[in-house]
């Protein structure tokens, strides 16, 4: 019965980021698929990517790796170990709280802090689409939807407040003889993050961080 | 960051327009009292007709001149790149280029959306090009390489590009 789950599994779409895919075939394996309800580790993500939960048109499988059924109830890190697809979600531990969490830190003092911002936002700028780590990335979209709305200004005093945060000053002139014609219309939200795999020295979660 | 001292390479119009060359040829540009250098800001109002150009050289030689805006219709997404603005061939050398022959009349700097480079080539000519080269069709996703391709022209001999964007509206907030 495992050639069948190895056809279903050839027929996914490339973007296997973020797939919780172990789950549903598991569910299948398992005496009554349709009562679980597990929770899904990305409905946090602002990125709309569906996650296609319990699809039952999956044969049962055995064999194909054991399975203890305690382990696959309501744990949402539980790697799978079949074919080398990887949950995106990077292994971090997470708490299901955020109270009171208003800075992301990043692990550095504040003016480290500041000039890796700064760093980051000038290159995607510069560059358009940017490979970061997840939390950087989350991190940077405040300061780049921020020097956007300077630019949307368009005043002689936000491009100074501008140069004053970006590190290069011709990316300030281009983007503000850029960004009126191209968000205009848009009311905020000018940036996008895609998830892909971990890197590999660390394990650290990626992303990709664009410009809409 | 730059890599390279070379303007043109700073500023990628070697990499995105040309292949990198040696100039052997001097030209100089001017739009009215203006005098162009690599990369300075020009207002597309002071450009409205075509620049006086003075090339160096013998008057036995025959050069091209190309004007392209590699940045059509931003600079961020190039989609029409490259958008050619002027096409001169058969200029004598020493001259400028209302000796030579008009291929494609002069259409002045009209940048929709962001800073864009106008760049302006110049090839030497192996042979009289005449009648051998006509319009081409649109104005639209020109390839500078293919038009020197296309004639033998080879490498460029001088080049010199500016940038230009569109002036704001009076209105000032």
């Amino acid at each position: 019965m495992a050639i069948p789950v190895s056809m279903a599994m050839a027929t996914t779409p490339t973007d296997s980021v973020s797939r919780v895919w172990s789950m549903s075939s598991l569910k299948s394996a398992l005496p009554s698929p349709s009562s679980f309800r597990l929770p899904s580790s990305s409905s946090r993500r602002p990125v709309t990517l569906r996650l296609p939960i319990s699809s039952p048109s999956l044969p049962s499988f055995s064999g194909l790796s054991p399975v203890n059924p305690l382990l696959s109830i309501g744990l949402p890190d539980w790697q799978s170990f079949e074919n080398g697809f990887k949950i995106v979600d990077g292994g971090g531990r997470v708490y299901a709280m955020r109270h009171g969490r208003r800075v992301p830190k990043l692990n550095r003092p504040p003016d480290q802090r500041k000039a890796l911002l700064r760093g980051l936002t000038t290159q995607l700028l510069k560059h358009g689409r940017i490979k970061t780590t997840r939390a950087r990335a989350s991190a940077m979209r405040k300061f780049v939807d921020k020097m956007i709305t300077l630019a949307k200004d368009g005043s002689l005093h936000k491009r100074r407040q501008a140069l004053g945060f970006i590190y290069e000053k011709q990316i300030v002139h281009a983007l503000f003889a850029e960004v009126p014609d191209r968000y205009g219309e848009r009311n905020g939200g000018y940036t996008r993050i895609i998830r892909t795999l971990p890197r590999r020295g660390d394990n650290a979660p990626m992303a990709y961080i664009e410009l809409v | 960051m730059a890599a390279s001292v070379d303007p043109l390479v700073v500023g990628r119009v070697i990499g995105d327009v040309l292949d990198m060359f040696i100039p052997t040829a001097n030209m100089s540009v001017y739009f009215g009292p203006k005098h162009i250098t690599n990369g300075c800001e020009i207002k597309p109002s002071t450009a409205l007709n075509p620049p006086k150009v003075n090339i160096s050289g013998h008057s036995d030689e025959l050069y091209t001149l190309v004007m392209t805006d590699p940045d059509a219709p931003s600079p961020s997404e190039p989609n029409m790149r490259e958008w050619v603005h002027w096409i001169v061939v058969d200029i004598p050398g020493g001259t400028n280029p209302s000796k030579g022959q008009e291929i494609l009349p002069y259409m002045e700097p009209r940048p929709p959306v962001g800073i864009h480079r106008y760049i302006l080539v110049l090839f030497r000519q192996n042979s009289p090009v005449g009648l051998m080269v006509q319009q081409p069709p649109s104005r639209a996703n020109f390839s500078t390489r293919m038009f020197a391709g296309h004639l033998d022209l080879g490498l460029p001999v001088a080049t010199v590009y500016f940038n230009a964007q569109k002036e704001p509206a009076s209105r000032r907030r």
